[in-house]
């Protein structure tokens, strides 16, 4: 069968699925019921945008310095981000959600929970993105490094024409992936009232008590996020593998 | 080449060369034989000043390979061909005397063509390693190292990851070069080539130089080792 009817077929089978869901609810299905919320829709939607960028970027910056102490001389520094990094994966992300905004924010004197929240998620995603710049750093061998002694290229010049260029390709792809993962991560936050897409929805639900209605549109705006997300990375796997 | 070797030991955990001395004039072309782990590919490095021995000194034509200086006039070419990945055939050749060697950008495309095409890699240049064959890559790291213009050559083990008609196409290549006035030192199992292109022939064993001379000692070794070595490289 031909890809793209294939692809349509495919989509097609979850669109009828879904359309059946809805047929088979117990009260009559009335979208028309969320009119006049786009607003606090629209805003959960770019909120759970700009934290996911935030989060992203900030555990782009902490993956690298944790990734740094993990190659690091000094012994302490390489047990921390072992220590560390069992801890997290040993944490599910709504219980480090919590702890962070009401445990370890109050004990700094912090009661900002979207800050707490935020900086949780960064802490969470952290360690996924120090194992990213291991394997791609380590994706340089001794023999290339040993090249660059051979010709003599400076530090600067090792980093800006070899190592970076050759980084980057094998960087981008997981790290989108985990972007990916943070925009998912990021409904969690609801549970600190924060308006992100989630907590939106919620609000708007107690408001018009059309649940189905909904949740249905919480589902569809997350994937019009991460879908396309998804497809670009396929795309840049694709287009650096080469 | 003028060849200088006093006291040199080196360690790793074990000492891979033991205390090894040599002096030696007029030789153009020195090959290194032996068996794995005798401390030939060591010796090799320590000589192109890519590794410090732990005590002792190298002089190479009045000049010690440690001086920046001297690592300038060297040509490298590793085990397996060792091109940075993401750069073409070309850019390899063109990154490195730009950024290195102070060269303008249309000089060192020109003098990268040149050098692939001398190897016959006029169709290949745009090309990156991967996309290559192996012996194909391993004459692109050969013009690499001849663009540097290098006093001597170094060749670890070049056709080791080879098959034999690929070792034999970067072998030609590399004999080809003799007439050129470089200098070669190389590493190598592959006796045909000893005998084709070396004038003077060093065998290592645990680390120390068991028996040398011109060529004729791997037809007539005076040492079991060697005996036993050649019984086996045959």
């Amino acid at each position: 069968m031909n890809k793209v009817i294939s692809y349509v077929l495919a989509i097609a089978t979850f669109a009828a699925f879904a359309a059946f869901v809805v047929l088979r609810q117990q009260t009559p299905f009335r979208p028309e019921l969320l009119d006049g919320y786009n607003a606090l829709v629209l805003e959960g939607f770019f909120n759970t945008i700009i934290i996911s960028i935030i989060s992203l970027l900030g555990s782009v910056v902490l993956g690298f310095v944790f990734y740094l102490l993990s190659v690091s001389k000094v012994r302490f520094f390489e047990a921390f981000t072992d220590v560390f990094t069992e801890i997290i994966y040993g944490t599910p992300l709504l219980v480090m959600i919590v702890v962070m905004a009401f445990v370890i924010g109050p004990a700094f004197g912090s009661f900002n929970r979207s800050l707490m929240g935020t900086l949780g998620l960064i802490i969470y995603i952290t360690p996924y993105m120090t194992n990213i710049y291991k394997s791609a750093f380590s994706s340089i061998g001794n023999d290339q490094y040993m090249a660059m002694d051979l010709f003599g290229f400076t530090p600067y010049q090792r980093y800006r024409y070899i190592i970076i260029p050759q980084v980057v390709r094998i960087l981008m792809p997981p790290m989108m992936n985990n972007f990916s993962l943070i925009i998912k991560g990021s409904a969690l936050l609801n549970v600190l009232s924060l308006t992100e897409l989630y907590y939106a929805i919620r609000v708007v639900q107690s408001r018009t008590f059309a649940f189905v209605e909904g949740y249905l549109l919480m589902w569809g705006l997350y994937i019009i996020i991460t879908i396309p997300l998804s497809q670009l990375t396929k795309y840049v796997e694709r287009r650096w593998s080469t | 080449m003028k060849l200088s070797i006093r006291g040199l030991t080196h360690t790793y955990d074990v000492d891979v060369i033991n205390d090894l001395s040599l002096e030696l004039s007029q030789y153009k072309s020195i090959a290194l034989i032996g068996v794995s782990g005798s401390g030939k590919s060591t010796l090799l490095r320590i000589m192109s000043g890519l590794e410090q021995p732990t005590i002792g000194e190298v002089w190479i034509d009045d000049s010690p390979v440690s001086d920046p200086e001297y690592r300038k006039h060297v040509g490298f070419v590793f085990q397996h061909h060792n091109l940075f990945p993401h750069l073409t055939l070309k850019q390899n050749i063109t990154l490195v005397l730009e950024k290195t060697r102070d060269m303008g950008k249309e000089e060192a495309e020109a003098m990268a063509v040149a050098q692939l095409t001398a190897l016959r890699l006029e169709d290949q240049m745009d090309k990156l390693p991967k996309n290559v064959s192996g012996g194909q890559a391993q004459r692109a790291s050969i013009a690499r190292a001849l663009s540097l213009d290098p006093n001597i050559i170094f060749l670890d083990e070049p056709t080791s990851s080879l098959d034999p008609i690929l070792t034999y196409e970067v072998l030609t290549a590399v004999e080809e070069l003799r007439d050129s006035g470089k200098q070669f030192i190389f590493v190598t199992h592959v006796m045909s080539f000893v005998r084709d292109f070396a004038d003077y022939v060093i065998f290592m064993e645990n680390g120390n130089i068991v028996e040398q001379g011109p060529v004729s000692i791997i037809e007539t070794p005076t040492s079991q080792s060697l005996k036993e070595f050649m019984k086996k490289v045959r």
